[in-house]
Order: structure tokens, then sequence, then C-alpha cells
């Protein structure tokens, strides 16, 4: 026997609550008696216990069983026969390598199944399914159990975060098209709700984590090669934690330090002036539940320069920003942006120019003309001195405004969300709009020509905008699963994968998708060789206290196409309501019994 | 006309009872046998002739087989004098007046009117504190003063049976019946006490318990109750169930034992009423079986 909503069982502990009206004795009723004369040894006995004595009449009894029968009815018991063809999912996603009592909540799961597997009569088939990076059936064809036994031994978890799915319609839909019997899904998810086909079978319990949830290196700026380094570390539980932090290259340890970490926040370490290397691991030093996110890897910056496309109607003003190292700049015309359009810069500039789409590069808009989507101009101004700024910021670092006095701006109506850096008293002077992967910013003044010393707020206000671009165009670790652009293959290239495993790679190739694992990926292409970091990144893997519940609500109950169950709860339902019957027959007649008496019988009860 | 239940038919079935003494007593000629040697036809026993007595009385059969003058000697029959004593405290008010102390009464004025259709004397008592006496009633047209005085009574207050009966006692001069009518809800020294008083007395005594249905099958609600004297407001807190019904009969009837075995040992009659049964059957067939009617 089975329960479709076993959380209904937990009603049964509130059965004893039914004893309480006759465990604690009532106010006893105050009637006047001839003569008290033969109650009094008795009548002493009685007030010298607290509770008085349990006096449980029959109808408690019918009242009782009553109550239990209609828990039995809500928790839905259903006789089942054994299934002949299931369906198995398992969530192998980066949360199931967390540990529970030494044991990962995988093996957990992979035991659970066997059991499953076990219940399966002979002649049975079994699907099993993987739901990370995708829902995939690990075999075309059917296992028979013992073949799904022996399948289930070989499946490892991904550090790769849950795809984003409606398990009840996916296990409704598999149920349905594919005709099985039952649908498990095991998971540390919890599950809540349960349906006569699907079922969902919950491993692991809520626990405290750490995790590296960033990590970056980076030059300091777009002139200075010197390396800087930040991660930031996430506390997922209710206490302050105080953590050893280390920053790693090559295997060896490049800097430590302790790092507090509030409970439920997060602190973030840098790190500065370490030497050189390929790549770089930071990992905390913590016994944790899962031990995948204590790690984070990035690849070393390599110095290259900010190509910058310049379209303006004036090239000389452009090209001063020539003259600024690490910096090289094609100036073309504004008719001639057809053709330099969609090509990779790390920033166009549109001076006194607008494109007819927001470009795919980062983009600086100076003094846009009126037909632009991004601002509205307003009426224009000399020497404007501006009133406030946004600080800090790092487009306004540095910058000496009390002498930043543009001679000719326009200021600024924004017309999307994003922020106002500098502002003067008639309106925004620098608006910047930053959306994942992409910046934009427009001013409302002209930054241009780059005059170096000679301007000097100006120049710095030029310096911070090109290394706020060049921040954003940085090569950043990218999440397991973002696949690893391979181009221009050459026979005998190859991919060495985290654990080593050596993939050789064919021009057919337009990428490699399968980085389910986190760590350094390593192109070998000739003698040179180019590295890839893919870290977790997914917090909802790392924050093990709560997990998204899965809901069955009930779509899957009416999609199976043969159902092994028999359900008997209406029976039990029929039973309760044949109970309270007799108990409405039975009860008002005992009280008839004694109210008559109190009536005529007692006079004056206080 | 009386009220029910005194009809004709059961007062002229009451006409045909006649009471019946243990004792004999000191008082006026009339239908009781008394220890004082009289002029009833009853022979008692001869005595030597003394000069001055009534030559009448000379049995001269004697004194022709003897030589000897003998007096016969005749019993003195005398009137009865009836006391009732009606248990007027507040215990006899439970459930109420009309279940419980109006039955009570009605035994009483059923007994007064067997006495007053013989002719003889009753006297009603109210045994409460305070609690007064009519005065001696001779003859069935006193029944009616009879019900009056029972109906004027109000019963409340506790009672000191032996205090009570004290305080009427005082005031009789001439011995007879004494019918004591109460519930003997009290500890036994209490009516024990109370019943030794009246035979020291000297009365010929009869007492009759009553108790209401409800005393003796107590209705109440299963659970906790806290029951009140009536008469001294004690409370006692009570689980009540089906046991605790049992141990209260139970007690109940060694209570009503420890009586009627009291009043076997000192000579007393006694009977038991429950207020719901019929009276006459009670008069008619309860009470003469315990031989208190000729």
């Amino acid at each position: 026997m089975e329960f479709l909503n076993p959380a209904a069982l937990f009603g049964l502990l509130a059965l004893p609550l039914l004893l309480i009206p006759y465990l604690v004795r009532k106010k006893p009723r105050r009637l006047v008696f001839s003569s008290v004369l033969l109650f009094l040894e008795a009548g002493a006995q009685a007030g010298g216990r607290p509770l008085g004595r349990i006096n449980l009449p029959p109808i408690f009894f019918l009242h009782l069983l009553l109550l239990a029968l209609l828990i039995l009815a809500l928790s839905e018991p259903v006789f089942s026969v054994r299934p002949t063809n299931v369906a198995i999912l398992l969530d192998n996603s980066a949360s199931m390598q967390a540990m529970e009592d030494g044991r990962t909540r995988l093996s957990l799961a992979q035991e659970k199944i066997g059991d499953v597997i076990g219940e399966i009569g002979l002649g049975g088939q079994v699907d099993l399914y993987l739901t990370t990076p995708r829902l995939t059936k690990v075999q075309e064809e059917p296992f028979t159990p013992a073949q799904a036994l022996n399948a289930l031994k070989d499946i490892k978890a991904y550090d790769l975060g849950d795809p984003p799915l409606d398990y009840d319609r996916v296990l409704s839909q598999l149920a349905r098209e594919q005709g099985y019997e039952r649908v498990y899904f095991f998971t540390d998810h919890p599950g809540a709700g349960q349906t006569a086909v699907a079922r969902v079978i919950s491993v692991g319990r809520p626990q405290a984590n750490l995790a590296v949830t960033a990590f970056d290196v980076h030059r300091a700026s777009l002139i200075n090669a010197r390396l800087q380094a930040s991660a930031v570390v996430a506390n997922f539980s209710a206490k302050d934690e105080k953590i050893k932090i280390a920053l790693k290259g090559r295997g060896a340890t490049l800097a430590s330090r302790e790092l507090p970490v509030p409970a439920a926040g997060t602190a973030t370490a840098t790190f500065e002036g370490f030497a050189e290397h390929l790549s770089y691991e930071v990992a905390i030093e913590t016994r944790d539940a899962l031990a995948l996110d204590n790690r984070r890897f990035a690849v070393a910056p390599v110095p290259r320069n900010l190509r910058i496309l310049a379209v303006t109607p004036r090239p000389q003003a452009a090209a001063s920003l020539k003259s600024i190292q690490g910096v090289s700049v094609d100036v073309i015309s504004p008719s001639d942006y057809a053709k330099f359009g969609g090509r990779d810069y790390g920033l166009e500039v549109f001076h006194f120019s607008t494109p007819e789409q927001l470009p795919s590069n980062p983009a600086l808009f100076i003094l846009p003309p009126e037909s632009n989507s991004l601002v509205d101009l307003g009426a224009p101004l000399s020497n404007v001195q501006v009133s406030s700024w946004r600080e800090p910021h790092g487009l306004t670092r540095y910058v000496n405004f009390s002498l930043f006095r543009p001679t000719y701006a326009r200021p600024l109506k924004p017309q999307s969300a994003g922020q106002v850096v500098i502002e003067s008293p008639a309106g925004a002077l620098a608006f910047a709009v930053e959306r994942p992967g992409m910046r934009y910013l427009i001013l409302g003044f002209d930054p241009l020509p780059y005059l170096g010393r000679e301007n000097l707020p100006m120049s710095i206000f030029t310096l911070n905008f090109l290394d706020w671009f060049f921040d954003s165009g940085g090569l950043r670790s990218q999440a397991t699963g973002a696949p690893i652009p391979l181009t221009a293959v050459q026979p005998g290239d190859s991919l060495v994968t985290p654990a080593g495993e050596k993939i050789a790679l064919k021009s057919a190739f337009g990428s490699f998708a399968a980085t389910f694992h986190q760590g350094i990926y390593q192109r070998v292409r000739g003698g040179a060789s180019e590295l890839y970091a893919r870290n977790l990144d997914d917090l909802g893997e790392s924050d093990l206290r709560t997990s998204m519940p899965i809901e069955l609500r009930g779509d899957a109950a009416n999609s199976g196409s043969a159902s092994v169950l028999f359900s008997f709860w209406p029976y039990l339902l029929l039973a309760s309501l044949l109970l309270l019957l007799a108990e409405w027959f039975i009860n008002p007649r005992w009280a008839r019994r004694a109210a008559p008496a109190m009536r005529r019988g007692w006079r004056g009860a206080a | 006309m009386l009220s029910a239940p005194f009809t004709p038919e059961f007062l002229s079935q009451l006409e045909t009872l006649r009471l019946r003494t243990r004792k004999e007593f000191l008082g006026h000629p009339g239908s009781y046998s008394s220890p004082r040697r009289g002029t009833s036809l009853e022979f008692s026993d001869y005595r030597r002739y003394a000069p001055g007595d009534d030559l009448r009385y000379l049995d001269w059969g004697i004194y022709a087989r003897s030589d000897r003058l003998y007096i016969k000697v005749f019993r003195e029959e005398v009137d009865l004098f009836a006391y009732i004593f009606i248990d007027a405290s507040a215990s006899m008010t439970f459930p109420s007046r009309e279940q419980k102390f109006l039955p009570a009464s009605h035994v009483a004025l059923a007994l007064a009117y067997v006495i007053l259709a013989n002719h003889d004397h009753v006297k009603l008592h109210l045994l409460q504190h305070g609690g007064g006496a009519s005065p001696i009633y001779r003859g069935r047209r006193r029944m009616r003063d009879c019900v009056e005085f029972a109906d004027s009574a109000a019963p409340g207050g506790g009672l000191e049976m032996a205090a009570a009966l004290g305080e009427h006692l005082k005031r009789l001069h001439r011995p007879g019946k004494a019918i004591l009518i109460s519930d003997f809800l009290m500890p036994a020294p209490g009516y024990q006490k109370g019943l030794n008083l009246l035979r020291a007395f000297n009365l010929d005594i009869v007492a009759i318990q009553v108790l209401s249905r409800y005393e003796v099958d107590p209705p109440f609600p299963n659970g906790g109750v806290a029951l009140i004297d009536s008469e001294n407001q004690e409370e006692v807190k009570y689980q009540w169930s089906a046991a605790a019904r049992r141990d209260y009969r139970t007690k109940l009837a060694h209570h009503n034992a420890e009586i009627r075995s009291f009043c076997h040992q000192s000579g007393i009659h006694y009977s038991f009423y429950v207020t719901d049964r019929d009276l006459a059957e009670f008069v008619f067939a309860t009470l003469p079986a315990i031989r208190l009617f000729k």
C-alpha cells in the first residue's frame, strides 16, 4: 500500500490531541446535592489528582476512529501492483555532489533507484534519464532492470546547475508520450505532491555551505599592467564564518588571507601584485557539504590593446585618442559605418553621430544628434558647472570636478534605464547604461580631442571611460556548459579537459560544448595553447539550505497510459461519513439523557 | 375536601388501620393498654383483698376453694399519644420540595389520619432550627388542621437531629408513639443520638427513611462535578462515571443497612420510602410488613 499524499499522515500525530479534553479535567460543574456525606471519601481521592481520572466514554473511541479514517482518506492510500514500464529521471546537477554523512547525494539517489528497480518485475523495462545539461535519455533502448543497475553505476554528477524545467509538465509528458506506468524523479529538491504515475523521491537535507561565487583576474587599468584578482565568497548559513582564502597559480599558493564572511552574506577578497601565471585558482579552506564550489578558476588576462572604432565627422578629434598607450583607433565617417559595423571592437565611439541600431560592441555616444533613441537633448549651454557626480564610480575617480568645465554641453534627458553619472543644474551630462556584457555611455559634452596634460580633468575622465570600457571587454571566466569557440581548427589540434582527458579536435567542430566540469580547459594548437576557465555559476546549486520544491500539481495523474494503482480512499471517506452518521445518532441521545435531569433536578449551579 | 392523595377512598382505607404499640403507656382511659390496673375487660392479675376494695371484683370461686379473699385486677386501657417528627431541613427539599418533603409529609399525614380516625391524639413536629409543632389533634375532623400545618412548613437550614428532638421532647409530658420521618443523610452518630433520645423518653419509635429517586440514583453527567451540600454548603469535587455511580449506590446501601441494623437492635420499627413510589402501596403494603398496624 502506498500513499499519494503521505504528508497527510503527519495528521496521525495529532490524534493524541483528542485525548486532551478527556485528560485535562474541565472546571467541574457545580451542583447542589442534598448531602455530600456519601461523596466525602471518594471526592477527596478525585481531588487529589491534578488531571482527574481519565474518563474515556465509548464516543471517544468513535471519534478517534472517525478522525483516523479521515486522515487516512486524506493521505490517499492506494494499492499498487508491480509496474513493468518505468522511467527514472536522475538529477545529476552539481548540488548532487554535496555530501550527506560521508556519501554524496548522487550515491544516495543511486541506492534508492536500486531499490525501485529491484521492485520491478523481471520482464520490466527501465528508461534512465539525466536532467543536466538537458533532459536526455541515457540509452535509446530501454534497459532491463539488471542493465539499468549497471548503467546507474557509471553516472556521475556534472558541475552544472539545474536546467529550467517544469517537472510537473515534463513528468506528465513523459508518462503520456512514452506510456510509462511510473515515472520516478530522484533529486535533492524537496518534492511536493504525488500523483498516481509520477513520484518525486528526494535525497539530502538542508545544509550550510560556503562558496566562491566569483573570481576575476585582471589588469589594474588600460595603461597599468599590474595584476589584480578579486574573489567573492558567499556564506549560505546562519552563522558568521572566518575562512582562509588562497590564490594559487600552477598549484602553488601565491597569496592567502583570512576572510570574515557574515551569515547569509558575502565578502570580497582582493589580491594584488602577484606573479604572472597562465591560470589561477582561488580556494577556500573549509569542510562544508559541497567541495566543488570551494574552488574557482580564472585565466590570466593577456596584454592587449583597446581597439576603437570612431564614427565621427571630425576625424582629427577622434584620432587624438591614438596618443593614449594601448589604444588603437580606426576613424570612419558616419556614412561608412555600415561597412565596419559588426566587427569586433572593444569600443565604438559615435561622435556627433548615432547608428540606426544599437551596436553589438560597447559604445560611447558623444553629443548624439537629436534623432537618437537613447536620450533627448536639452538647450545648448556653455562653460557648464558640474553640480553632482556619482561616487565611487569608475568614470569619476580622480577627476577634479571643480575644474571640470566643458565649454559646450547639452543636458541629457534619458529615455532608457541607466544611471546618471555626472549632472549639471540643467540636467545630466553623462548617462551610463549597463546591460549584461554590454556598456553604453552617452555624454552631453565633447571630451575630444584628447589633450593630455593640457586639460587634465577632461583627460582623466577620458582615461576613466576608456578603462571602464576596457574592463567590460576583458576576458572573463564563463559558466560550466558555456561552449569553447573553436576557430581555425587544424589537424592535430586537441582539447585537454580539467580531468586530463585529451580530445582530438576536427575542423567540423565549431565549438566544444561539453564543458560540464569546472576547471581549466586547454586548447592545444600546434605548439601554442589557449586556456579557458569554466566555473559552476549557479547560486542555487551552492545554497544547500533551501531548494526550490518540485510541485506535482496532478497533471501526471491523468496522463499515464495505464495506472497500476487501486485507490480506495473514497471507501475510507464513505466509512468516515457512516461513522459520522452513527455519531450523530448516538451522541445526542446521551445528551438528551442528561439534560432533562439537569433542568429538573438540580438547583442553581452557581 | 382534601387534595390528592387524600381522596375519600384513600381515607376510608386508612380508617381500617390501627396503630400497634409495643409499649404500655400511662394515659387517659382509652383503647390502648396501660400498665395501670384499670377497668377494662382484659384480666391482668390477682391480688389479696384489702379493706376498701370494690367487692364486685372479689373472686368468689377462689374464696370458695381456698377460703381466702382475692381481688381480680384488670388492665386499664388508655388513649394513644402519637408524635410525628418530620425532618424539615434543607436536604428535604432536594431535588425539590414537591419531590421529597411533600411525599414525606404525605406519609406523616396518612399516619396522622390513622391515629385521628381511632380517636387518638397526634402531634406534628417539624425538625429544623427553631422548628414548630402543632397542637395535639384528636378526631378525624382535625385532619384538615394537620394538612394545613404540614403545608405551612418551610424546610430549610441544617439539622442536628438530637438537638432538634431534644427541643421538642422537652415540651412532651406524655409518653406515646414517636414516628420519625427523615432522610437520615447524616453521620451515624447523629441519628443514633437522636433515636436514643427518643428511646430515653420511653417512646415507641418508628423510623421512616425518605429519599428521592435522585438521591438513590444521581443523574450527574459523566466528568467532574463539584457537589455542594444543601445544608452546610460544603463542596466536594467528584469525578462522576459509571464506576462512581456504582460506588455511590454501594455506599448508600451500606448507610441504609447501618440505620436498619441500629433500629433493629434498638427495638425501633424501620422502613424505607423512595418518594416516586405509590403512597398507598407504601402505607398498605410496606408499613404493615413491619407490624406497624394491628
